[in-house]
């Protein structure tokens, strides 16, 4: 397999507060693929933001450490030069936020703001670079797009500003977009139409995305692989199917139970996130964890094993418990090891 | 309704190696600008070389080296102000629109366009007369003055049970040397106006630049920037201004020779410390203003957030603060004329007062007529000034448009 577009290696990002060391996101690895879609699951307050944020550096150095190991296309992000960085930002690696409601400059019309996205990258004319963003504003979904190009923000509905955000994000060609939360804040018919959106985009333009949410449903429509964290850490990673079908980690079958018309209904976790500047030793789930054992106190975040289930269908698909990390599906959790004994309630379900 | 293009347009491919050569081209404004600049600059050379003593041709102005500067800050504030307004006609059509409904405004601005017509056109256009000693302190018309209050007072209109009727030679009578009070107004105007623009355009460079990098930026360049500012804030710019004129700038019959230029000068570059904190204050909201971390994420450089982003949405707060400014900087002007502390020409508000109130001839109150018109226009100023700001800074506010 060739090197991946974008590989995170053991980045830790740490923020001082007058309350002590915040590690917002603590040796998370990761991988996107050209192509794929990964999603980046887990609560609020995980890191999974933090974590975005910090691969294209936009976290300023006056609030943050980050540590590890950024390489995108071959490129250290985390060690090249400002004008590396900036080429890189939009260029190759487009970003949407949350909230489509802040993201629109309201001085300019939103036809103005495509224009200026294109022309940050390329010494286009205004005129050539109009035309391609009335195109683009139609590519996305807005109607009338060459009056709607003259509009300000606030004339737009959220669901609109999102697209013209898709748009600006997507005028420079990205070879990776990354999505943070980009329908949380929409209702959710137009949630559909902008997923509906990006996967379509993405499809036609082989992009790789990373994706990401606190919604499993989402994960489930736009997702190839799944990368589960919690409290900073990463506790389970995974093809979208292997990880619906056979949930390995406490914390991903947690997040499971919680989601609409899967098991209980208004199902919880029980609990809150551990305190971000004292987290707990070993793995930081085990105080709300249903399964947890003495060993899961104690140590660091525990090795990434294979949780593939011992069967007799293959070689291939038999256990790996020598420690070497099948690629494919990863759980951070001493309950996969070979001293312990898998409770009954993670065996692989059969419904 | 999106398209119902059966073939819709596909996201354009990039050549990245092609697409990232070379630097961009200057921008349009841009060399309008440095063409402005150099015009003036050629015209300054001209004016200094070749033919220091003639006025210039086609205007036949005699521009001296305050009305230089003033040109000059005039060139900024058109490509700072009036070309984007131009070039956005939509936002300004509506901004416009917006600025009518407010009556107060209106009149505000209507003050204030006159009093900057006649400052800046009226000494061109009014044949300045001699003062007439004989002519001295005749009253304006429609009133009337004892003419047995001062010795040897001669009348030019009729004159009635002993009491002096004014005429329309003199509308709005004369001073104690016989000059026409209408010709000091338009004098006093004109340095108002001078002073004014001058000094704010200068200040509004300097403070919105560190403002703005000091927001932006924080940390040790945000510590640096306002301790700085703390520090010149202790010293107020009058008190640098008066220390500078009495001592080296020489004095003419008495009065320091401070002129126009070395007042914008002064104050200008040092009196922006509180505009530079609103900036401040400005620039560190927008900092973390979602289309602010956008843009950066888009792979714009922190000058072209700071100059598309920042600056456009602070100016509201920028407007409001300098047109609560140039009061005070042309108040200031006519405090330390008053004092004989600064000396221009034409003589502006201060020195007419000086000479008004110190009653020659006959007390003060008896010849009202000399210093209330100047008395009643700067309070109009201030009052206009004021009014027209918060009515900018209601329509400006980008803020407005989004509830």
């Amino acid at each position: 397999m060739s090197d991946p577009l974008l590989n995170v290696r053991d980045l830790r990002v740490t923020f001082e507060t007058d309350e002590g060391v915040v590690r917002a996101v603590d040796g998370v690895d990761f991988e996107v693929r050209a192509g794929e879609t990964v999603c980046l699951v887990g609560e609020s307050g995980s890191g999974k933001t933090v974590a975005c944020e910090s691969i294209t550096g936009l976290i300023p150095d006056s609030t943050a450490t980050i540590d590890g190991e950024v390489v995108f296309d071959g490129t250290d992000l985390t060690d090249c030069s400002a004008s590396t960085l900036e080429s890189h930002r939009g260029g190759r690696i487009g970003h949407v936020f949350q909230n489509p409601q802040d993201a629109l400059d309201p001085v300019y019309t939103v036809g103005q703001q495509v224009v200026e996205a294109i022309r940050i990258h390329r010494d286009v004319s205004k005129t050539a670079a109009r035309e391609e963003a009335v195109a683009l504003l139609d590519r996305v979904g807005i109607g009338e797009a060459e009056v709607r190009f003259d509009d300000y923000p606030h004339q737009f509905s959220g669901g609109m500003k999102q697209r013209a955000v898709v748009a600006m994000a997507l005028a420079p060609d990205p070879d990776l977009l990354i999505a943070d939360e980009p329908t949380t804040a929409l209702d959710v018919t137009i949630q559909r139409q902008v997923l509906t959106l990006l996967a379509d985009l993405q499809e036609e333009r082989g992009m790789a995305m990373l994706f990401v949410t606190h919604d499993l449903g989402v994960v489930a429509e736009v997702g190839d692989r799944v990368v589960v964290t919690y409290a900073g850490e990463v506790m389970e990673s995974a093809g979208v199917p292997a990880l619906f079908d056979d949930p390995a980690h406490p914390y991903t079958r947690a997040l499971l139970a919680c989601l609409p018309g899967r098991g209980d209904p208004f199902e919880t976790i029980g609990g809150s996130m551990p305190d971000p500047t004292d987290p707990p030793d070993g793995c930081r789930f085990h105080p709300r964890c249903p399964h947890a054992v003495a060993d899961c106190e104690r140590g660091d975040h525990p090795a990434f094993r294979s949780p593939a289930p011992v069967t007799e269908d293959g070689p291939d698909a038999g256990p790996d418990r020598d420690g070497a990390v099948e690629p494919d599906h990863a759980v951070a959790c001493v309950l996969y090891d070979e001293d312990h004994a898998l409770p009954a309630a993670l065996e692989v379900a059969d419904d | 309704m999106p398209s119902s293009d059966s073939d819709p347009p596909e996201f354009t491919r990039v050549d990245w190696d092609e697409a990232s050569s070379g630097r961009r081209r200057p921008s349009a404004r841009t060399a309008g600008f440095a063409l402005a600049l150099l015009a003036v600059v050629g015209l300054l050379a001209y004016d200094l070389t070749v033919a220091p003593e003639e006025t210039l041709p086609p205007l036949d102005w005699d521009v001296d080296r305050s009305g230089w500067f003033v040109v000059v800050a005039l060139v900024v504030l058109a490509r700072y102000v009036f070309v984007p307004l131009l070039a956005d006609r939509d936002r300004t059509a509506r901004h416009v629109t917006a600025f009518l409904d407010r009556p107060a405004g209106v009149l505000a601005l209507g003050y204030l366009l006159a009093f900057g017509l006649v400052g800046v056109f009226g000494p061109e256009l009014f044949e300045f007369t001699y003062a007439k000693l004989d002519a001295r302190l005749q009253p304006p018309v429609f009133a009337g003055v004892n003419a047995s209050v001062a010795d040897g007072y001669s009348c030019v209109g009729p004159v009635a049970d002993g009491v002096c009727r004014g005429t329309w030679q003199y509308p709005l009578g004369t001073n104690y040397i016989g000059e026409n009070v209408v010709e000091g107004l338009i004098g006093g105007m004109h340095i108002a106006v001078k002073i004014g623009v001058a000094t704010a355009v200068v200040m509004a460079a300097v403070a919105t630049t560190v403002g703005t990098v000091a927001g932006y930026y924080g940390g040790w360049v945000d510590d640096l920037l306002m301790r700085y500012v703390d520090v010149q804030q202790t010293i107020p710019a009058i008190v640098v201004y008066i220390v500078i004129a009495t001592l080296f700038l020489g004095n003419v019959e008495g009065v320091s020779d401070g002129g126009t230029l070395a007042f914008v000068l002064v104050f200008g570059l040092l009196d922006w410390g509180g505009i530079a904190r609103l900036v401040r204050g400005e620039a560190i909201q927008r900092r973390s203003a979602g289309y602010v971390r956008a843009a950066t994420a888009a792979g714009a450089s922190d000058l072209h957030v700071i100059r598309r982003h920042v600056v456009p949405n602070s100016t509201a707060t920028i407007v409001t603060a300098l047109t609560r400014r140039i009061p005070l900087l042309v108040l200031a002007q006519v405090g330390l004329a008053y004092l004989a502390l600064n000396s221009v020409r034409p003589a502006s508000f201060g020195e007419l007062l000086r000479v008004s109130l110190e009653g020659r001839h006959m007390p003060w109150y008896v010849q009202w007529w000399t210093s209330m018109p100047a008395v009643v226009l700067l309070v109009g100023l201030v009052v206009a000034c004021n009014v027209f700001g918060d009515t900018v800074r209601d329509v400006l506010d980008p803020r407005e448009e989004v509830r």
